[in-house]
C-alpha cells in the first residue's frame, strides 16, 4: 500500500540522519540523553510538538526557558545520596507543580500550597529538594490537576546511578547481575489531540478528561518512526529524545522502561526474552547480597501508569539451528557471541566413552532434558575453529552435571579429550536450513539486507533496502495492542521502534 | 453466484500466474519430502511440518452477524495443485493451533492465496512466532525487517524449538489492519520432561511414562491431565465491513464490539462442532473453549492474548488457578523457588501469554464459568448475555 512507501521514505530520512550521526564525530547517541547535576532550574510552558503524518500538536513542556521547553521534559541524571535541587517557574496559565515518586525527603518552598504540593505561577516559582538515595530509573511528573497536565506533556525521567558508578563498566544498581553494556530509555506515553486542541483554544469548560481517547502513542515523546531519526534532531525542536536500541551479539542491553501516560502499554520487544531485575527503582532482591534473584523473564513487559522497569535484553542467536553468520566449514573463523554457552570438561574424556561431566559457568544453563549439538575442543585454543581436532557432539543431561554423549558427528572423529578441555553449545558451521523464494515473489522490507545471514548483504532488487548499511538483525520494539502502531488515522507508527542487532565489526556510537 | 464466479477467477488466475514461472507458486519444503505434499515421507523424529495459506474468508459473531477475516488456514498434507482452491476464502479464525515439542525442528510454509473479497489489496503475509527467543530476523516475520511472502507463492520458515512454553502467532505484514482483521492463532511447545524415563525422580516426584507437564520444572508441579489453549482477542464491526467494503479504514476510532475466546463469543464458546459461515458455507471457527475435566484432574489452560486494541482480565466463578508461568517463563526465583501463585484473574496485555493449573481435587463437579471481569465486554456487539465468557465443566 501507499501509507508503506511514504512510511519507507520517512525511515530513509530518519536513518540516514542517524547514520550520519553514528559516523561523524560527536556525542554519544547509543545512551540515554539528559542532563546531569545537582541543581536545575525547569520552566513549565506551553509549546508545539510534531507528528510523523504531518501534524502539530499544542502540548505543555518543561524546559530550561519558556522558548526550550520539550516532551517529555528533561531526563535528569542523578548520583546516589546527592540532594538535588530543582526550582519550577511556569508561564503557563493554570497552577503547575512537581512530583518525585520514589525519591526521598521531598520538600518544596515558594509559591503557594496546592492539593499535593507546592504550586508554581508565573512570577511565583517554587523549589523542590529531595534526595536521591536509592539508584534506578524513576519518573517526575506534575501534581496539579494531573488529569490535564500529564496529557499535556508535563512529566520526565529520573536516572539514579549507583554510588561509585563507572561508565566503562556500568552497572544500574551496584550488582553484578545489573552490569550492561548499553542502556536505552523506552518512555511510553499518549495524547489525545481533541484534549491539546481544547486547552489550545481555552475552551477549558469542554474538556472532559473522562472520555479520554488517545490516537497517538510515543517513546520518549515522539512517534514512529521519528523515534528512529537522531537525538537532538533539528526538526524535532521540542522533542529531543530517541530511542533507536542498536547493540552486538552477547552484549547486555538495559531497558529502562516506563509506562508515563494514562493506559497500560504493552511493550512487546522481538528478539528475546528481557529479564526483569528491578520495578519502581528497586532491584527485585530478597535480601542483602542475594542481587536480582526474584527477577522474572518476559517477551512482553505491560508499562503500568506511573511504574518504572529495568530489563536485561541479551541475544546471541543461540540454539538457532543454523548459522547465523552464513559459516559452512567448522575452519571457519569464530565470530564473537557464536559459542552462547561455554562449559568444561570436568574429568578426562576417553575417546570410546559415551558419558561426560561438565562444569564451569555454562553447565547449569545447559538444557535440562533434551539434546543439544556441541563443539569440544582443547583448552589449549581459545576457540574451536583454531583446533583442527575439534569435535562435534550431542550432549543430553542425564543427571546433575553429568552428560550422555554422541561422539563425532558431521565428520569429526571421536578423540581423547583432557580435564578442563572446552564444551560449546554451538550451531557454528551449519548450513541453512531452507531455500527462500526467489525475489520476485517476496516484498522486502527496508531494514532487511537482502541476507539471511548478520554481516552479509545479499542481493537485493533496485530501490528496496537501504536502511541496514551493516547488514544486521533489526527487530521490532512496540506496544502489542496494535492500534497504538498509529499516528492518529495513520498505519504504522506510534509506539514503536526497531532493534538494531549489528555485526561486531559495525560501529555503535 | 458472483462469488462462485470470482474464486473460479482467482483460482484460474493464480494457476496461469504459477504455469508461466512469474509467480513462484505453491511450494513446500519439508525434509524427506518425496512427493510434494509438504510431509516427510520417512520417519524423521522432532521434524515437524506444517503448511498454512494466507488469505481471507468469513466468519459469524455469536450474535449471528457475519464478519469478514483475514487469517490462516490449514493445508497440510495437501498436495500442491488443490492449495489455492482450499486456501482462497478459506481463512480460519482464530488461525490452526500449532503444538510442539521441545527440540523440534519446524517447518513452517505459509501460501499467499490473496484476499478473494479485496482483488485491489496485493498484500503480502508473514507468521511471526510471538515471543520465540533468538530467532533471526528472516524468519521472524516482521516485514520491516525481512520479506513478506507475495500473493500465489510460498515461504518456508525454519525454527529449532529450543524452549517450551505458551507462545501465540500472528502475521506481522500492517499489523494493525492484519491483525484486527484476525490472523491470529495458538501456538505452545510441549516441554521434553514429558519423555524422561518412567520412574525418573524428579527431588522426590517420580515421573512415569504419560505424564504431562506445562514446563521442565524439575519437580513435577507443573504436570497436568488436560489442557485447553484459549486465545483471547477482539473485533471492531466498523472496521471489518470498511476492509469488505474497500473504504477508508477506521484506524484511530478502532472500537472492538465482540470480545471473543478462540475467536467466538458465549454462547458459540462452548458450542461444540463446527460454526458454518454465511457466505460459503466453510467451518471457519472450528474451535471451542469448553474445557472438560473429571473431578481431581488438574487443567492447564495456556491463556493468550492477541487483541489489538485492550487489555482482558479473565476470572473463574467458584474455582482457583495457579499461575505456573508467564510469557513462557516458569515463575521460578534464580535460586529454584516456585514463584507460582494463586488467583482468581489473569490481566493480560496483547502480545502477553499465561499458564495457569487449576487443580479440581475436592472440586464439587458442575458449571463453573470463565469470563471477562470488564463486564461490558460480556457482550456480542448489542446482545448482552455474551462476549468473553465460557465454561468449565467439572463431572
Amino acid at each position: 500500500m501507499r501509507v508503506r512507501q511514504i512510511f519507507q521514505f520517512t525511515y530513509c530520512l530518519a536513518l540516514t540522519f542517524l547514520l550520519v550521526g553514528l559516523l561523524s564525530e560527536g556525542p554519544a547517541q547509543a545512551t540515554i540523553q539528559g542532563i546531569s547535576g545537582i541543581s536545575f532550574t525547569l520552566v513549565a510552558a506551553p509549546g508545539y510538538i510534531k507528528t510523523p503524518e504531518g501534524n502539530s500538536i499544542f502540548f505543555w513542556g518543561l524546559g530550561s526557558d519558556v522558548n526550550h521547553v520539550q516532551y517529555p521534559g528533561p531526563t535528569l541524571i542523578l548520583n546516589e545520596g546527592d540532594t538535588i535541587t530543582i526550582t519550577l517557574y511556569s508561564a503557563l496559565p493554570q497552577p503547575v507543580s512537581l512530583v518525585f515518586p520514589g525519591q526521598e525527603q521531598v520538600q518544596a518552598q515558594g509559591g503557594s500550597q496546592g492539593k499535593v504540593t507546592r504550586e508554581a505561577t508565573p512570577g511565583r516559582p517554587v523549589t523542590y529538594t529531595f534526595v536521591a538515595a536509592h539508584p534506578g530509573t524513576y519518573l517526575y511528573y506534575s501534581g496539579t490537576n494531573m488529569a490535564l497536565q500529564h496529557e499535556m506533556g508535563l512529566f520526565g525521567a529520573i536516572i539514579v546511578r549507583p554510588a561509585g558508578f563507572d561508565p566503562n563498566a556500568p552497572t544500574a544498581y551496584g550488582t553484578s547481575d545489573s552490569r550492561y553494556d548499553r542502556e536505552y530509555l523506552f518512555m511510553i506515553s499518549e495524547m489525545d489531540p481533541d484534549i491539546h486542541r481544547l486547552v489550545e483554544e481555552g475552551r477549558y469548560s469542554e474538556i472532559e478528561n473522562a472520555d479520554v481517547f488517545p490516537t497517538y502513542y510515543f517513546i520518549n515523546g515522539r512517534n514512529a518512526p521519528d523515534t528512529m531519526a537522531p537525538a537532538f534532531a533539528e526538526w524535532l525542536p521540542t522533542q529531543p529524545y530517541n530511542c533507536m536500541p542498536l547493540m552486538h551479539p552477547g552484549e547486555r542491553l538495559l531497558m529502562r522502561i516506563i509506562g508515563a501516560g494514562r493506559d497500560n502499554h504493552p511493550y512487546h520487544f522481538h528478539g528475546n526474552h528481557a529479564k526483569v531485575i528491578a520495578e519502581d527503582g528497586r532491584l527485585l532482591s530478597s535480601g542483602p547480597g542475594k542481587g536480582a534473584d526474584l527477577g522474572y523473564s518476559r517477551f512482553t513487559i505491560s508499562a503500568v501508569p506511573g511504574h518504572t522497569y529495568d530489563a536485561i535484553f541479551q541475544w546471541t542467536g543461540r540454539e538457532m539451528g543454523w548459522d547465523y553468520y552464513g559459516h559452512t566449514s567448522l575452519s571457519d573463523p569464530i565470530e564473537r557471541g557464536e559459542l552462547a554457552v561455554t562449559a568444561t570438561l570436568e574429568a578426562p574424556l576417553s575417546a570410546g566413552s559415551a558419558q561426560v561431566t561438565l562444569g564451569g559457568q555454562g553447565e547449569k544453563e545447559f538444557p535440562m532434558y533434551r539434546e543439544v549439538r556441541c563443539l569440544i575442543w582443547s583448552k589449549a585454543y581459545p576457540s574451536p575453529d583454531k583446533d583442527p581436532n575439534r569435535e562435534v557432539v550431542k550432549v543430553k543431561r542425564a543427571s546433575g552435571n553429568l552428560f550422555t554423549i554422541s561422539r563425532g558427528l558431521e565428520g569429526t572423529t571421536a578423540r581423547a579429550w583432557s580435564e578442563g578441555d572446552y564444551v560449546a553449545i554451538t550451531d557454528h558451521g551449519r548450513p541453512f536450513p531452507v531455500v527462500l523464494p526467489e525475489n520476485q515473489n517476496l516484498t522486502f522490507g527496508a531494514f532487511y539486507s537482502g541476507s539471511p545471514y548478520l554481516g552479509n548483504a545479499g542481493n537485493l532488487p533496485p530501490g528496496e533496502g537501504g536502511l541496514n548499511p551493516f547488514s544486521g538483525f533489526f527487530y521490532m520494539w512496540h506496544s502489542h495492542n496494535e492500534k497504538e502502531l498509529l499516528n492518529n488515522n495513520i498505519f504504522p507508527g506510534g509506539a514503536m521502534t526497531m532493534l538494531g542487532i549489528l555485526p561486531y565489526n559495525a560501529p555503535i556510537e | 453466484m458472483k462469488r462462485d464466479l470470482l474464486l473460479f477467477l482467482a483460482v484460474t488466475a493464480f494457476s496461469l500466474l504459477s504455469l508461466t514461472g512469474a509467480w513462484g507458486g505453491v511450494m513446500v519444503q519439508c525434509p524427506e519430502d518425496l512427493d510434494g505434499d509438504g510431509v516427510s515421507d520417512v520417519d524423521l523424529p522432532h521434524v515437524v511440518c506444517r503448511h498454512l495459506t494466507g488469505g481471507d474468508g468469513f466468519t459469524v459473531m455469536a450474535d449471528g452477524r457475519s464478519m469478514y477475516i483475514f487469517g490462516f488456514g490449514d493445508v497440510t498434507g495437501m498436495p500442491a495443485d488443490q492449495v489455492l482452491e482450499s486456501g482462497i476464502l478459506g481463512a480460519q479464525f482464530p488461525a490452526p493451533t500449532i503444538v510442539l515439542d521441545e527440540g523440534d525442528d519446524f517447518y513452517l510454509t505459509l501460501t499467499n492465496v490473496g484476499m478473494l473479497m479485496r482483488p485491489d489489496l496485493f498484500d503480502p503475509h508473514t507468521v511471526h512466532f510471538h515471543g520465540f527467543p533468538e530467532v533471526a530476523s528472516i524468519f521472524d516475520g516482521l516485514p520491516e525487517s525481512s520479506v513478506g511472502i507475495n500473493m500465489g507463492s510460498s515461504i518456508t520458515y525454519y525454527y529449532h524449538i529450543a524452549v517450551p512454553g505458551t507462545f501465540m502467532y500472528h502475521c506481522h505484514a500492517e499489523a494493525t489492519e492484519h491483525m484486527q482483521m484476525g490472523m491470529l492463532g495458538n501456538l505452545y511447545v510441549r516441554p521434553a520432561q514429558n519423555s524422561l524415563p518412567d520412574g525418573t525422580d524428579l527431588k522426590g516426584f517420580i515421573h512415569h511414562t504419560g505424564y504431562k507437564y506445562a514446563y521442565n520444572d524439575g519437580d513435577g508441579s507443573t504436570r497436568y491431565d488436560v489442557e485447553y489453549a484459549i486465545q483471547m482477542s477482539s473485533f471492531d464491526p466498523e472496521f471489518h465491513d470498511a476492509d469488505l467494503n474497500v473504504q477508508p479504514l477506521p484506524f484511530a476510532d478502532m472500537r472492538d464490539k465482540y470480545a471473543l475466546l478462540n475467536g467466538r463469543g458465549y454462547p458459540d464458546t462452548v458450542l461444540q462442532g463446527p460454526i458454518l459461515n454465511k457466505v460459503n458455507g466453510r467451518n471457519s471457527q472450528p474451535l471451542d473453549s469448553l474445557v472438560h475435566a473429571r473431578q481431581g484432574q488438574r487443567i492447564l489452560l495456556r491463556l493468550s492474548n492477541l487483541s489489538v486494541t485492550r487489555y482482558y482480565t479473565l476470572s473463574i466463578g467458584g474455582l482457583y488457578m495457579k499461575v505456573i508461568a508467564k510469557d513462557a517463563k516458569l515463575l521460578q526465583a534464580s535460586d529454584g523457588r516456585p514463584m507460582s501463585y494463586d488467583t482468581t484473574t489473569v490481566t493480560l496485555g496483547g502480545g502477553e501469554s499465561v499458564d495457569v493449573i487449576i487443580d479440581t481435587a475436592g472440586v464439587p463437579p458442575g458449571t463453573y464459568v470463565m469470563y471477562a471481569t470488564q463486564a461490558q465486554y460480556l457482550s456480542n456487539n448489542e446482545e448482552d448475555y455474551g462476549g468473553m465468557m465460557t465454561e468449565i465443566v467439572i463431572e
